[in-house]
């Protein structure tokens, strides 16, 4: 799912979908429902996108359900603020508290914004291996080959922080038998450990650049192993999924449902 | 080190550089990761007014850019490792907010670049680190404010107040305050920070 889990993704229709492809639409769509802002739309949306990502990506039930904890609660907030925040046609009131229409509209929109691009971050984290993104948006996105190997280095570095964390931590604990017993805690115990960390990973960068520089990384022209191709495949993927969102948008419209960022001032 | 070589880094970024900016990218993207918990909790505690508590953070996410520009001390610097902050925390670790978190990213790191660009990045003194924590809030406020649908609320001059504050403290002076810790240890020495203190 993430960096943490170290395990590549299993294979499935999505993993086999060429990265930079895969972030171009998270992106494109991520940037389209920005200017929504009516319920229907990103709901319709998040359904399909749910449907898709369940279909393409060989995710369990209960590691899908959650993943989508912390979308569920942040949408729940946003719903929640917008109706009691946004002035207009009152639905309900008791004392100082009320909520509106037009709140529970924006508010909707937004939630149903969240959905949607958390499902779609979903599918793309559990079907996305890291490193193969690097090499691809080294062939198919020209980013620099010392920028690449850069970030390959770092991407390894953050792998092996949760380790690194839990060592400065026991560290730091073993002063705790000395003086009262009890493990460190609180915010100023995490905020030594945060400091120690970083100290630690600027050292340890330093001696990664020499060590990419003495082996020539980063030189120009090179040749790559197992190089990453869009293929057809993918090609049709990506016409799919910006048909798939220009239908939406465009019958929504048609309907009358779909609004715009004007949503906003009533 | 031959002359050719010596012009090549003064143009190019020397890798040493280039990888001090990917780890202060990581691990700030791993710490901004732990930031989002502590926004998550910050918020339920808060209850009914949990949605400012991504204001009262908000600074903390704009440390790594005033760290980077003091350390390496090249234009670009911070907007550069704010961005791959939030990269690391969208492509990596997985963020609620999705992609559009690394066009905000880059709307700060321009606003707490803005007051070292000025001085030609030769003062590194509070004020200007506080002025840079409150650039970077202030400037990705109209952003986030049209993104999260802001406008039109009964609380935006709230949000506006609380979140240049958090950008003045967390992201402006507690960034000196690293800044200078990671002087002491020593960790930075090989890098413009010592070099320019030396200097002076």
């Amino acid at each position: 799912m993430s960096a943490f889990s170290a395990a590549p993704p299993v294979d499935s229709a999505l993993a086999r979908r060429n990265p930079t492809v895969k972030l171009a639409l998270l992106t494109i769509v991520s940037l389209v429902v920005m200017f929504v802002l009516d319920p229907v739309t990103p709901a319709v949306l998040y359904v399909l996108a749910l449907g898709g990502v369940v279909a393409s990506a060989r995710l369990t039930p209960r590691s899908l359900a959650l993943a989508h904890v912390p979308f569920v609660l942040f949408a729940v907030g946003v719903l929640t603020v917008n109706a009691l925040t946004r002035p207009g046609e009152v639905l309900w009131q008791a004392g100082a508290l009320r909520v509106t229409v037009e709140g529970l509209s924006v508010g909707g929109a937004l939630a149903g914004r969240t959905l949607l691009i958390g499902v779609l971050a979903i599918g793309f984290l559990a079907s996305t291996d890291g490193v193969a993104l690097m090499t691809s948006l080294h062939h198919n996105a020209r980013l620099g080959a010392r920028v690449t190997y850069a970030v390959l280095a770092g991407y390894r570095m953050l792998q092996e922080m949760p380790r690194e964390w839990a060592t400065i931590r026991h560290a730091h604990a073993v002063r705790a038998t000395f003086d009262g017993g009890r493990p460190p805690r609180g915010p100023r115990h995490l905020a030594g450990v945060a400091f120690a960390l970083l100290v630690v990973s600027v050292r340890k960068g330093e001696r990664m650049a020499q060590a990419l520089e003495s082996r020539g990384l980063g030189l120009e022209p090179r040749t790559t192993w197992r190089p990453v191709v869009v293929t057809r495949a993918d090609r049709w993927f990506a016409a799919g999924v910006l048909a798939v969102v220009a239908a939406v948008i465009a019958l929504s419209g048609a309907l009358g449902y779909l609004e715009g960022p004007g949503a906003l001032n009533g | 080190m031959n002359v050719t070589a010596a012009t090549a880094t003064t143009r190019r970024w020397a890798m040493k550089d280039l990888v001090l900016m990917v780890v202060l990218g990581v691990v700030f993207g791993f710490v901004y990761w732990a930031l989002v918990q502590a926004w998550n909790g910050l918020s339920i505690l808060m209850g009914p007014a949990g949605d400012l508590a991504q204001h009262v953070l908000l600074g903390g996410w704009l440390l790594v850019a005033p760290i980077a520009i003091a350390i390496i001390r090249r234009p670009g610097a911070g907007i550069a490792a704010e961005i791959l902050a939030s990269v690391v925390e969208v492509v990596f670790l997985g963020s609620p907010v999705g992609p559009m978190l690394v066009v905000a990213a880059a709307i700060q790191g321009i606003g707490s670049e803005l007051p070292f660009a000025l001085t030609r990045y030769k003062r590194y003194t509070w004020g200007v680190f506080a002025l840079s924590g409150l650039l970077g809030a202030g400037l990705v406020f109209f952003f986030s404010a049209f993104r999260s649908g802001w406008y039109g609320q009964d609380i935006f001059a709230l949000r506006l107040v609380v979140q240049c504050l958090s950008g003045i403290v967390l992201g402006g002076l507690l960034a000196k305050v690293v800044v200078d810790a990671l002087a002491r240890t020593g960790v930075v020495d090989n890098f413009a920070i010592d070099r320019e203190t030396v200097r002076a």
